[in-house]
């Protein structure tokens, strides 16, 4: 039982990073129509970039900067690239997103080379104890921080004006702009929220019990792929459940590895991807995606 | 909307090129003609009283760190080689030093561009460059230092392994374990490895130990980008086992020893030679590495050879010092070696070249790496390891032991 318990508690805390990262995924796509595929070059960005200022001017100085930082890449390559060619075909600005990451990761991995920063976080590998069920501090602040901006988020996105103009941009994006949305923030906005998710969600992978930045990390944002999808790419609620049953699918399949052995070693790593496949086999839209209906 | 689409197709054509990167071929002169210098037949790569000698590394890739150690100790070691004795006392020795970046396409390239003028390869870093300049490095009898200990590398007769091969190294290191009371006879012992090549040969080590000495291993096979080994040690703790098995990068071994903390798992940890880094002191887990990690190395630490860091810390200054300058150094000597074989048999060929290096069967480097045999094609280079735990001194680790063979090691190489 404290296996388990210890399995789903982990799962958890890495489904509430993952949640947070397709969150990020599911607000651009909301937003812009784009699939962004340089997340995992913006959590790299925004853990490097938090572990390098917090050495000058401090841990939450360094987290605020980090962060803004890396909303600023988001809104760079929103201004830059897609508003530009909105109207393009939406695989191109796929692509686009695509080769902004290549090179954003080599040139953080040629930065980083084959050290490990360490982000420095105040928490450092302390960690606190339920009775037999162990977790670090730092997932245990991870999911109170996702829980928190999750909150936030949902508030937002139900009573601001920047929430209400992107929910109406997504039902129908003409009649919207026919209304007096301007898209193009609506869109820019999404890309800064996307992108500091993102870094937040870096800020956490980076800490115990991962040791510190290193360019692995942006792996982790093509395992948020499923979650972001499985919940429905288009239902920012549909991206946080996606996340948490990712995150628990992949702690309890790498836990039970021995009795999961008929499905061979390193079931944990493809379990995302076949949880991902199941659900869309029963539910082609995700859990709680809209479902797209053509009239022919 | 045009200019949009312009701008698009520009930008993307501006990606696409600086994703792919740009690569420059040096062609060097063709030097084939084999002429006699004295008595010392010479070929390919030796001009005047020049030897180059190949060195492809990664200065930019994900072993940036440990393949600029390694290079800069190579360069180190031959300007003060070139100062002094030379080789076969006249040839003094120039490095043709090409980036990598750790991608196999580009190792190919770079060798393509510089075979022509290249006698040997002082290093080729990365088990799938290697793999994938098997055939050429056959084709060109050309004797390669590969700073990896993969059972495969040895298969080629022209690679000197610089080391015994993992399954030596972790056999030797749960032998230690077993001969420190670490663990005991029957223990339950939990493996991390790598998939791939890597992982299976420390996996092969561990399971020759579990069948000798009674251990039931729990396996837990990851891949290099799992960064967070919490489920693999719950899977441990569950399983009750008394000590860790690693074949993996520094990354996971920092976070199996910090979680292994968390969860109370107070227990001896036994890697290989690459689970360590010296960068992993800085970070939370280092008071759990300092007290529960052992790694078995081939390469024996900096801080046993103060001479070489100090003339290193004093050419590159403002860098943190790693073992792997002591491989470098190590790597460069058992070359300096191969050539002065080559020497005295008369033959400076790249094929008097490879003949010496397989009949050297015992390379001693003064201690910077363990007594090599490059005699035996398919074989363990060596049976002997150095058993090293992290410490605060330069290069992160100290020397508990010095090279060491287990009883256990015989069985595993007959």
């Amino acid at each position: 039982m404290t296996t388990f318990l210890t399995l789903l508690l982990n799962g958890l805390s890495l489904g509430a990073i993952y949640a947070l990262i397709a969150l990020g995924f599911s607000v651009i796509f909301k937003a812009s129509e784009v699939v962004s595929f340089m997340h995992g070059s913006l959590l790299l960005f925004g853990a490097y970039t938090i572990a390098q200022l917090n050495a000058e001017i401090g841990f939450l100085p360094a987290v605020a900067l980090g962060v803004a930082a890396t909303a600023g890449i988001g809104l760079l390559v929103e201004r830059l690239l897609i508003n530009r060619l909105r109207g393009t075909a939406v695989i191109t600005l796929a692509i686009l997103t695509i080769g902004v990451d290549i090179i954003l990761v080599t040139e953080l991995t040629r930065r980083i080379g084959s050290d490990i920063l360490n982000v420095g976080h105040p928490w450092g590998g302390e960690f606190v104890r339920l009775g037999e069920v162990g977790i670090t501090e730092n997932r245990l602040y991870a999911m109170l921080t996702a829980v928190v901006l999750m909150g936030l988020f949902f508030v937002a996105f139900k009573f601001s004006s920047w929430g209400v103009a992107m929910r109406a941009a997504a039902e129908d994006g003409e009649t919207a702009a026919l209304m007096g949305i301007r898209r193009g923030r609506v869109s820019a906005v999404a890309w800064v929220v996307g992108a500091g998710l993102a870094a937040v969600a870096g800020l956490f992978l980076v800490g115990s019990p991962t040791p510190g930045v290193s360019p692995g990390v942006t792996s982790v944002a093509l395992r948020a792929f499923p979650a972001a999808i499985l919940g429905g790419l288009d239902s920012t609620g549909g991206a946080v459940i996606g996340g948490l049953i990712i995150g628990i699918a992949e702690a309890l399949a790498s836990g039970y590895q021995e009795q999961l052995l008929f499905l061979g070693r390193g079931f944990g790593d493809v379990v995302p991807y076949v949880v991902m496949i199941l659900v869309l086999l029963v539910r082609p839209s995700g859990l709680f995606g809209t479902k797209e209906l053509t009239r022919v | 909307m045009k200019l949009g689409h312009r701008t698009g197709v520009l930008l993307t054509a501006t990606v696409l090129v600086a994703a792919s990167g740009c690569s420059t071929k040096a062609q060097d002169g063709d030097d084939t003609a084999t002429t006699a210098e004295g008595e010392v037949k010479t070929g390919r790569g030796i001009e005047g009283n020049t030897i180059t000698l190949g060195v492809l590394t990664d200065l930019t890739g994900v072993f940036a760190a440990l393949g600029a150690d390694i290079t800069n100790a190579h360069t180190l070691y031959w300007e003060k080689q070139n100062a002094g004795d030379k080789v076969c006392g006249k040839y003094t020795v120039e490095l043709d030093i090409k980036d990598t970046n750790y991608q196999p396409a580009q190792g190919v390239q770079l060798y393509s561009g510089m075979k022509d003028s290249v006698l040997a390869m002082q290093q080729t870093i990365g088990s799938p460059i290697n793999a994938a300049l098997t055939e050429a490095y056959k084709a060109d009898a050309i004797v390669n230092i590969p700073p990896a200990w993969a059972r495969s590398l040895t298969e080629l007769p022209g690679n000197a392994t610089p080391g015994a091969t993992y399954d030596v190294e972790l056999t030797n290191g749960l032998s230690y374990a077993l001969e420190k009371g670490l663990i005991q006879e029957g223990d339950t012992i939990g493996h991390i490895y790598f998939e791939g090549e890597y992982g299976a040969g420390g996996l092969e080590g561990s399971k020759y130990m579990a069948e000798k000495h009674n251990f039931k291993i729990v396996e837990a096979k990851i891949k290099p980008t799992d960064a967070d080994m919490s489920t693999q040690i719950t899977q441990f703790k569950a399983a009750g086992v008394k000590a860790i098995a690693l074949t993996v990068a520094p990354t996971q071994t920092a976070s199996a020893a910090g979680v292994a903390a968390t969860q109370g798992l107070d227990v001896p940890i036994i890697g290989s030679n690459p689970v360590f880094a010296p960068g992993l002191l800085k970070g939370p887990a280092a008071a759990a590495l300092k007290k529960n990690l052992i790694v078995s190395s081939p390469v024996n630490t900096i801080d046993k050879h103060p001479e070489l860091l100090e003339e290193y810390t004093a050419k590159f200054p403002n860098v943190t010092v790693s073992n792997g300058v002591v491989l470098g150094a190590g790597m460069s000597d058992a070359m300096r070696q191969i050539l002065d074989k080559a020497c005295e048999n008369g033959d400076l060929t790249p094929e008097g070249v490879l003949a010496a290096k397989t009949s050297l069967d015992n390379v001693e480097t003064d201690g910077l790496i363990v007594p090599l045999n490059f005699t035996q094609v398919g074989q363990s280079p060596s049976r002997q390891n150095f058993i090293l735990q992290p410490a605060d001194v330069p290069g992160g680790a100290k020397a508990l032991t010095e090279a060491i063979e287990s009883d256990d090691v015989e069985g595993l190489t007959k």
